[in-house]
C-alpha cells in the first residue's frame, strides 16, 4: 500500500515539474532576447515586419495567455511539427526512441557488469595498486569528453583496425522490427547472423556511453563497500574469523546492489546526456541525434519538443527507479 | 594515427562473417571468392547522400540533393542526358513548336508502363503538369512565370499541348521537370484536397527505371529494378539500389573506403578526394560541369546597396587560396556570374582579385557609413562554405570592416531569401545546372522577377539589365542571344552585383567495381539505369 | 589565513590533488599569458590557407588547422574562452543557488519547499539537454552558453546547501543562539555559512569540470561561440573531416580539454578529502 501511495505521489509529482520546465523552457525563449519576435524574424526585418509577425504569431496577446495555450497544445499530446521533417515531433521521437533505449540499456549493463566488481575489487584492495589504478581511471573517465573518445574510438577499432563497424544500428537497409529493439528482434527470429550484426554495431556506441556511468559506478561501489566494511556487525564477523569472501558476497555486495539501483537515475541521467553527442558521431538513430539534426537546421519546435520529451522520459525512469528502490529497500522508501 | 596501408578487402569484414555464419565461413574455407558468391544473389548498390531523402514525391523538389528519386523512379516528356548536357525525348517521341512560340505539342510513345503495369497517357501527363502548380513546390515557380493553370491539354490518348502565355526559349528547358505520375493511383489516394500529397511523399507512382520498395525518411529509400522500363536493359544492371542519408562527411568518405557504400555525394573537399584516389577499392570519377560557387550580396540595403562597398568585399576575398589551397586546385577559378565553360561569356572579364589595398581605396570612395558587422550567411553541413565565408571574414578584417560569420540550413535561408528584409547581407552558396541554359545562372540571379527565389538573393532590379534578358528569353537564335547575356555579365561585374569564386569539375566517388555511370550536369550521375558491376575474373 | 595555508599543506601531500592544483593554476596561468606564450598570436583570427594541415612541427607545435592557423597558438587562447565560461557559469551557478539553498534549508516554510520544488525543475533533464534548447533559443555565442550553463547548474548548489543547511539547524549551538535572539540573518551569516563553506568549496571545482565538458560538447555541437573564435569543443568539430590524416586536430584539443577537466576533478577529490573527511568520496556523484 505504501508502494502505491509512492506512486502516486511521484506521479502527482511529476506533472508540475514537467509543467515547470515547460514553462522555464518557454519564458527563456519570449523574455531573455530583448524581443523574441525580432529574434524569429531575423536582424534584419523592418518594424513592419515584425509587427505583422508578431500578430501572426498571436505573440502580442499577454504571456500567460501564451504560456496556456501553449499547456493546451501540448495536453493534447501535439509537441509542434517539425520545421524540417514536416512531421509531428512527437511522431519522430517516439519513432527514435527505441534506438536510444536500447543503446542506452546496454551502456547501462557495461557500467553496472563491469563496475560493480570493480569498485569492490578497489574498496578490499583499498591503497593497494588496484586501488590507485582504478582511481585515476575514474577521474580519467570522468574528465573525458565524450564526443572525443568516440571519434578516437570509432578511428582506431572501425577505421584502422576494422573490428567493429563505423556507424548505424544494422549493416544496410533496417528491416520493419517489431519491438523496436533490434536485439530483441534477432533473439525472437532465432537469427544468429543478424543477432552478431547488431551487437557489432552497438560495441562502441555503448562502450563510449557507458565510460563515465562506469566510473561513477566504480566510485559509488567502493565508497559503499568501504562503509559497510567498517560496519560493527562486520567488523564482528571478520573478528569471528568468518571469511571475507562471504562477508563481501552476504552484506557487501547486496548493499552495493540497492545503493546503484538508488543510483541508477543519476546514471540515466548521465546516459541520457551522452546519447546527445555520441548519437551524432556513430549515426545512431536515436532521439539524440534527433536533437543535433534539429540544432543544425534550427528547427526550433523539434528542439523544444525533444526537451520536453526528455523530461518525459527521464521522469518516468525516475519514477520507476523509486519505486524499485522502495520495493528492495522499505527502510529507505520515504525520500 | 598512422596511416596504414588500405589494400584490397573483401567485400565483407572479417567481423561480419564471422556474424554472418556457417555457410560464408565454408565457402571462404573452400577458397571461393566471395563475388562469385554473390554473383547469384541481387546486385545492390547503396549510395550515401549529404542531404535527407525526406520525401519521395517528385514535385515536391526541384534540387541536387534529391534527385536520386525523380531520375530514377519517375520518368519525363524529355530528359537531359550526356555531358555537355542535350535535351533528348524521352517518353515523348518528338515534339513540335508553333509559329508564334506560343504553342507545344508533344507526342508521347505507346506503351510505357507504370509500375503497377497501366499506360502512361496523356492525360497523366496533364495531371501531373496541374499538380505542379497546384502543389506550388519543385519547378512550379518556373512555370508560373510561363503558364496559365490549366496550359496542359490532351489532345488524344499520346498526345499533350502546352499553351504558353508568351514566348519562352526555356520552356522546353524545363520540360524535364513534369515528372509524370500515375493520375489514377494518385487521385485514389488524396485527401483533403491535397493533391495527394500525404500519399505520395511516402509512396510513389511513377513509370521510372526502379520502382520504390522502402522507404524512411529518416534513412532513405530502396528502389528495385522494373524490368519493363520502356528504355529497356542492357546486358548488365544493378538490381536494387539504395540512397540513405549520412550526413556526416567523415563517415560517408570512410564508409566508402570501407565498402559500405559503393557510392557518395557531397562536395567534398581535396583531401578527401585524394584520400580516396590513394585507397585502393574506390575510385574518383572527373567530368566537365558547370557548378558556380559565389557569395551573393543583398543590394537593397546598406552597407551593400553602394557599389563601392561592393568592390570592396570582391576585392577582399583571396580566390587563390580557396581555390588553390584549400581546395587543392580542382576548381576553377570563375570572375563573372556565368560559367566558363558555357556560351554567352564574355571571355575579356577578368572580374576581381585579392587586393586589400583596392579594398580601403574603394571604401573610402563609399558614400555609406558601415556601422555593424556585415552578416555573412554559410550554409550549415556544407564545410566549403564556412570556409569561404570565413576567409571573406578574414579579408575584410584586413580592409578594416567588421563582419559575422553565421550558419543556416538551406531550408531555412530560402526562406529568408523570399523577403529582402531577412536575407542576409551576404549569402555563400552554389547554383549547379538545372538546365544548360545561361539563363539557368545569370538571367535568373539578376531578373528583378526572379527576386526572393533561391537563385536570387540579391534581389537586384536594373531596368537595362531586365530589358537585355526579357529579350534574350524572347529570341531563339542563339548567336544573338549570347551577345545579350554577355552584354549583361558586363554590367554586373563592373556593378559587383555579387562575388563569383569557382567552377568546378564534378568528381564522383565511387566503388572501383561500379561501371556505366554516366554523368550529366542535371541529374549529378544518380540515374543508376546504366550502371553495373564489372565481375571479377 | 593560517586554516588555509594549512589546508593548502595537507592538499600538497596528496600527490593526486597536488597534480589537479598544478594543473589548474596552469591553466589560469596560460590562459593570462596567452599573447605572451603564443608562437602565432594572430592565429586567433588570421588565417593563412597556404600552411592549412601542416603535421606537429618546431614552427607550428600542433601543427595547423584547416584554414593555416596555429593550433597551439589556438589552443593557449581558447584556454581564455573555457576559462571565463566555467569561472562564469559557476560563480553565477554558486551565487545563485548558494543564497536559495540557505532560506530554503533554514526554515520548513512553504518558501523552501516552493524553492526546493523550483530546483526540481531544472533538473528534469540532464543539463545539456536544457542548455541546448536554451542556447539554440538564443543564438551561438559565449555568452548564451554561460547563460544556459548557470541556470542549469544551480540547483546542485542548493541541493547542497539546502541539506548542510538543515542540519546544522538542529545543532544545539544554533539553537542556542535563537533562543539568545541572536537575527537569523546573523546567524546564518556568521555561524552557518562558514561550516557550509566546505561542501561549497569541493562542489565549485567538480562543477568547473563539468561545465568545462558540457561547454565543450556544445561547441562541438556548434553551439558555441561562432568563428574564428578558437573553442576548444568546436575545433574538435571541424576536425573532423580531416581525420584519420589530420590526426593532431582532433588529439591537441581533445587532451587540452581532458587535462583540465582532469585537473579540476583531481582537485576537487582532493578538497574534499582535506576539507571534510566524514564526506565520503562518492557520496555527491557528480
Amino acid at each position: 500500500m505504501r508502494i502505491v501511495a509512492l506512486i502516486l505521489k511521484r506521479l502527482a509529482w511529476l506533472v508540475p515539474t514537467l509543467a515547470g520546465l515547460v514553462a522555464i523552457v518557454f519564458f527563456i525563449s519570449r523574455v531573455i532576447p530583448s524581443d523574441p519576435v525580432a529574434l524569429l524574424a531575423g536582424e534584419t526585418a523592418s518594424l513592419a515586419q515584425i509587427e505583422l509577425l508578431r500578430q501572426k504569431l498571436g505573440l502580442d496577446r499577454p504571456l500567460i495567455v501564451q504560456l496556456l495555450d501553449y499547456y493546451r497544445q501540448l495536453l493534447s499530446g501535439d509537441l509542434g511539427t517539425s520545421l524540417f521533417t514536416t512531421r509531428p515531433v512527437w511522431d519522430d521521437l517516439s519513432a527514435r526512441l527505441p534506438a536510444t533505449i536500447e543503446l542506452t540499456i546496454a551502456a547501462m549493463i557495461v557500467a553496472v557488469a563491469l563496475g560493480i566488481p570493480l569498485g569492490v575489487l578497489a574498496a578490499l584492495y583499498r591503497n593497494r595498486f588496484v586501488d590507485h589504478f582504478l582511481r585515476v581511471f575514474t577521474v580519467a573517465g570522468l574528465a573525458v569528453a565524450s564526443f572525443w573518445l568516440a571519434l578516437l574510438l570509432q578511428l582506431f577499432f572501425a577505421m584502422d583496425l576494422r573490428w567493429f563497424p563505423l556507424q548505424a544500428r544494422i549493416t544496410g537497409f533496417p528491416p520493419p522490427s517489431l519491438s523496436g529493439f533490434y536485439v530483441v528482434d534477432a533473439l525472437l527470429e532465432g537469427n544468429v547472423g543478424r543477432l552478431g550484426n547488431v551487437l557489432a554495431h552497438l560495441t562502441l556506441p555503448a562502450l563510449t556511453l557507458a565510460l563515465p556511468a562506469l566510473a561513477t559506478v566504480v566510485r559509488f561501489t567502493r565508497a559503499g563497500v568501504l562503509e559497510t566494511l567498517q560496519r560493527s556487525f562486520v567488523m564482528y564477523q571478520r573478528a569471528m574469523g568468518i571469511p571475507v569472501g562471504l562477508i563481501v558476497w552476504k552484506y557487501v555486495l547486496r548493499n552495493s546492489l540497492i545503493s546503484t539501483v538508488t543510483q541508477i537515475g543519476l546514471l540515466f541521467g548521465i546516459l541520457l546526456a551522452g546519447t546527445v553527442v555520441i548519437e551524432t558521431v556513430f549515426q545512431w538513430p536515436g532521439i539524440g541525434g534527433y536533437a543535433f539534426e534539429a540544432i543544425l537546421h534550427s528547427d526550433y519546435a523539434a528542439v523544444m519538443g525533444f526537451t520536453i520529451y526528455a523530461g518525459v522520459v527521464f521522469g518516468i525512469v525516475n519514477l520507476i527507479v523509486d519505486i524499485g528502490h522502495a520495493v528492495l529497500d522499505p527502510r529507505g522508501a520515504a525520500a | 594515427m598512422p596511416n596504414r596501408n588500405r589494400g584490397k578487402f573483401l567485400e565483407v569484414s572479417r567481423r561480419e562473417l564471422m556474424a554472418y555464419g556457417g555457410t560464408t565461413a565454408l565457402a571462404i574455407a573452400a577458397g571461393l571468392d566471395a563475388t562469385t558468391f554473390a554473383a547469384a544473389a541481387k546486385t545492390r548498390f547503396v549510395f550515401a547522400n549529404e542531404s535527407d531523402y525526406d520525401t519521395v514525391d517528385p514535385h515536391a523538389a526541384f534540387d541536387v540533393g534529391r534527385v536520386a528519386v525523380r531520375l530514377n523512379i519517375y520518368d519525363g516528356l524529355m530528359r537531359w542526358q550526356r555531358n555537355p548536357a542535350v535535351l533528348e525525348p524521352w517518353v515523348a517521341e518528338n515534339y513540335t513548336i508553333s509559329p508564334d512560340g506560343l504553342t507545344y505539342t508533344f507526342k508521347m510513345r505507346r506503351g510505357v508502363k507504370f509500375h503497377d503495369g497501366t499506360e502512361v497517357k496523356a492525360q497523366d501527363v496533364v495531371y501531373s503538369f496541374d499538380r505542379i502548380l497546384a502543389v506550388g513546390k519543385g519547378a512550379a515557380s518556373l512555370f508560373k512565370t510561363m503558364v496559365e493553370p490549366g496550359a496542359a491539354k490532351a489532345v488524344d490518348d499520346h498526345t499533350v499541348e502546352f499553351k504558353l502565355k508568351k514566348p519562352s526559349a526555356i520552356f522546353l528547358s524545363v520540360v524535364p521537370e513534369i515528372h509524370i505520375v500515375n493520375a489514377t493511383l494518385v487521385k485514389k489516394s488524396e485527401s483533403g484536397g491535397d493533391w495527394g500529397q500525404a500519399w505520395l511523399s511516402k509512396n510513389s507512382a511513377g513509370s521510372g527505371a526502379y520502382k520504390l520498395t522502402q522507404f524512411d525518411p529518416a534513412i532513405g529509400f530502396v528502389a528495385e529494378r522494373f524490368p519493363d522500363h520502356f528504355k529497356g536493359w542492357g546486358p548488365k544492371w544493378i538490381d536494387e539500389i539504395e540512397f540513405r542519408a549520412v550526413k556526416d562527411t567523415n563517415t560517408r568518405v570512410l564508409g566508402l573506403l570501407r565498402n559500405d557504400f559503393q557510392g557518395i555525394g557531397g562536395y567534398l573537399q581535396t583531401d578527401q578526394l585524394n584520400r580516396i584516389k590513394a585507397s585502393g577499392n574506390a575510385q574518383v570519377l572527373e567530368a566537365e560541369s558547370m557548378r558556380v560557387m559565389m557569395a551573393q550580396f543583398n543590394v537593397t540595403r546598406a552597407p551593400l546597396n553602394d557599389v563601392h562597398v561592393r568592390r570592396a568585399i570582391n576585392y577582399a576575398f583571396d580566390y587563390d587560396g580557396f581555390n588553390k589551397d584549400i581546395l587543392g586546385g580542382l576548381v576553377e577559378r570563375n570572375p563573372t556570374p556565368l560559367p566558363n565553360t558555357i556560351w554567352g561569356v564574355p571571355k575579356d572579364v577578368k572580374g576581381y582579385s585579392l587586393d586589400i589595398d583596392k579594398a580601403k581605396a574603394e571604401l573610402a570612395q563609399a558614400k555609406v557609413k558601415i556601422d555593424k558587422p556585415i552578416e555573412l550567411a554559410f550554409l550549415t553541413g556544407f564545410q566549403q562554405t564556412e570556409q569561404a565565408a570565413q576567409l571573406l571574414q578574414n579579408g575584410l578584417t584586413k580592409a578594416g570592416v567588421p563582419s559575422k560569420v553565421v550558419g543556416y540550413p538551406w531550408p531555412t535561408i530560402v526562406e529568408k531569401f523570399k523577403d529582402p528584409n531577412t536575407t542576409p547581407d551576404v549569402s555563400v552558396y552554389w547554383i549547379s545546372t538545372y538546365y544548360a541554359d545561361p539563363h539557368n545562372w545569370i538571367g535568373e540571379m539578376f531578373s528583378s522577377s526572379t527576386a526572393g527565389t533561391f537563385k536570387n538573393a540579391a534581389h537586384y532590379k536594373n531596368p537595362k539589365v531586365d530589358e537585355l534578358l526579357d529579350k534574350a528569353l524572347r529570341s531563339t537564335n542563339q548567336a544573338e542571344r549570347a551577345k545579350l547575356y554577355e552584354e549583361v555579365t558586363r554590367i554586373v561585374v563592373d556593378d559587383a552585383a555579387g562575388l563569383w569564386i569557382y567552377n568546378t569539375k564534378w568528381y564522383g566517388p565511387y566503388s572501383n567495381k561500379i561501371k556505366g555511370i554516366v554523368f550529366c550536369p542535371i541529374g549529378s550521375a544518380q540515374e543508376m539505369r546504366t550502371a553495373y558491376y564489372e565481375s571479377e575474373s | 589565513m593560517k586554516a588555509a595555508l594549512d589546508i593548502l599543506r595537507k592538499l600538497l601531500r596528496d600527490p593526486a590533488a597536488a597534480a589537479g592544483l598544478v594543473i589548474v593554476l596552469l591553466l589560469v596561468a596560460v590562459a593570462v599569458l596567452a599573447p605572451l606564450i603564443a608562437t602565432h598570436p594572430e592565429a586567433v583570427w588570421d588565417m593563412n590557407p597556404r600552411q592549412r594541415l601542416l603535421p606537429p612541427s618546431e614552427a607550428y607545435f600542433f601543427g595547423t588547422d584547416r584554414m593555416g592557423a596555429d593550433i597551439y597558438s589556438r589552443i593557449l587562447f581558447g584556454a581564455r574562452i573555457t576559462l571565463t565560461i566555467a569561472i562564469t557559469a559557476v560563480g553565477a551557478a554558486l551565487l545563485i543557488g548558494v543564497p536559495i539553498g540557505l532560506v530554503s534549508g533554514w526554515r520548513q516554510s512553504w518558501l523552501g519547499e516552493a524553492l526546493m520544488r523550483i530546483s526540481d525543475i531544472f533538473l528534469a533533464v540532464p543539463q545539456i539537454v536544457l542548455a541546448i534548447a536554451i542556447s539554440q533559443t538564443l543564438g551561438p555565442s559565449i555568452e548564451n552558453v554561460i547563460l544556459a550553463l548557470s541556470v542549469t547548474y544551480w540547483p546542485w548548489f542548493t541541493r547542497l546547501v539546502h541539506a548542510e543547511v538543515h542540519s546544522l539547524r538542529n545543532e544545539t549551538f544554533i539553537e542556542a543562539a535563537i533562543a539568545l535572539g541572536v537575527p537569523a540573518w546573523r546567524i546564518i551569516l556568521l555561524h552557518v555559512l562558514p561550516n557550509v563553506t566546505s561542501p561549497i568549496i569541493v562542489r565549485t571545482s567538480i562543477g568547473m569540470g563539468f561545465t568545462i565538458l558540457t561547454a565543450s560538447a556544445l561547441g562541438f555541437l556548434g553551439l558555441g561561440a561562432p568563428p574564428p573564435a578558437p573553442e576548444w569543443g568546436r575545433m574538435i568539430s571541424e576536425s573532423r573531416e580531416f581525420l584519420p590524416e589530420a590526426w593532431w586536430y582532433a588529439l591537441a584539443p581533445g587532451l587540452a580539454i581532458f587535462l583540465v577537466v582532469m585537473g579540476f576533478n583531481l582537485l576537487g577529490d582532493g578538497l574534499r578529502d582535506v576539507l571534510d573527511p566524514r564526506i565520503r568520496r562518492a557520496s555527491t556523484g557528480r
